[in-house]
């Protein structure tokens, strides 16, 4: 059988990434991107809010740690995102977004043993409101 | 009594299905999957404290609680978690020696009884096909497996011819739709933990397979 998995990095903080404040355009375009039609998230004005999924479309410095162990497999793949939404983003929000590794477990199915990476990323707005908290896995063997 | 014997909540982490909801599908259901109880054997793990008695109390159905843990012939459901049980294996560990699990936890009150045989890698079937000697003290084998492809379930049978094994089922669901389509029912009275343990080793129960008539009531709506 395989070694048990380093979880020494479990905890690690790998990306801390402020970004430009955000501007009516960006939040238009995101929602033009993908259809969307209700008025509140896709229409110029004073009350307009971004899509909940918005803070999704964020890109840090890195996308996952650099030190990751490099016995959890040669391969690997998406598998999935849990999401939870928190407050709106609004034109002129500052946000930011930290990652880390929040868990590394194993687990074994039809196909063989696999292990899989959860990478957490916080994202805040500048009154430091959670605008999402968004787990993202991978899956390595 | 008919219990599903194997389902997931959301607390597994392949698992979308909150356990109130499972309850209320159940409730929904009832002509068609006739569950007095469902046993959650959460992947990997157990919550000593979780306290489901008044959701038992909203919906009555029983709600009992046991954990699948993984070894080395594959997934075995535990039933009676108890404290001495989770300080001698960690649950987490997807190592762990199937012989030292089925020994230990039958020592310490509970039953220890490979889940889905006829499923490849993680199944008993294909360890012992394999050559690996057969484990001692098993009691149980989960002969129907709601979660099983075609083929998986129908190895079972010689796994229960060979050895004695005795048969239960449990629907394995990781989805709300998929609670209770295979089940095992009990000629005795079980209402808990406890009494699931003692019922399992004696073999006054069987599998039901309430899929077939879940597919027709799905396909005459």
């Amino acid at each position: 059988m395989s070694v048990p998995v380093d979880r020494s990095v479990v905890g690690q903080e790998f990306d801390r990434t402020t970004f430009p404040p955000v501007t009516a355009d960006d939040i238009l375009a995101y929602a033009a991107a993908y259809g969307e039609t209700d008025a509140g998230w896709s229409r110029p004005g004073p009350d307009l809010t971004a899509p909940p999924t918005f803070s999704f479309s964020l890109r840090g410095s890195h996308f996952m740690p650099k030190n990751l162990p490099t016995h959890l497999g040669r391969h690997a793949f998406d598998a999935g995102k849990d999401i939870e939404i928190g407050v709106a983003v609004r034109p002129g929000d500052v946000l930011t977004a930290v990652s880390t590794v929040h868990d590394i477990y194993e687990k074994t199915g039809r196909t063989g043993a696999m292990t899989f990476v959860v990478f957490r990323t916080a994202v805040t707005n500048e009154r430091d409101e959670t605008v999402a908290v968004i787990d993202q896995k991978m899956m390595f063997r | 009594m008919i219990l599903d014997l194997h389902a997931h909540s959301d607390a597994s982490e392949d698992s979308r299905a909150p356990l109130e909801t499972y309850l209320k599908w159940l409730q929904r259901k009832r002509d068609l999957l006739p569950i007095d109880g469902i046993v959650l054997t959460e992947h990997r793990q157990w919550n000593p404290a979780a306290d489901y008695r008044s959701l038992e109390d909203h919906y009555g159905i029983l709600i009992l609680r046991g954990a699948e843990v993984e070894t080395e012939y594959g997934h075995i459901l535990i039933y009676g978690v108890t404290d001495e049980m989770t300080r001698r294996f960690d649950f987490a560990n997807v190592r762990l020696t199937a012989q030292e699990v089925v020994r230990e936890v039958a020592r310490m009150g509970g039953v220890a009884a490979p889940c889905h045989p006829g499923r490849p890698t993680i199944g008993l079937c294909e360890h012992y096909a394999a050559g690996k000697p057969p484990l001692e003290g098993v009691v149980a084998v989960e002969a129907l497996n709601g979660g099983s492809r075609r083929g998986e379930n129908e190895r079972v049978q010689a796994l229960i011819d060979t050895y004695g094994y005795g048969a239960f089922g449990g629907s394995d669901a990781h989805l709300v739709s998929l609670i209770g389509i295979c089940a095992t029912e009990f000629d005795d009275d079980v209402r808990s933990t406890e009494a699931l343990v003692a019922a399992l080793q004696g073999r006054r129960y069987r599998p039901v397979d309430f899929r077939e008539q879940v597919r027709a009531a799905r396909g005459a709506a």
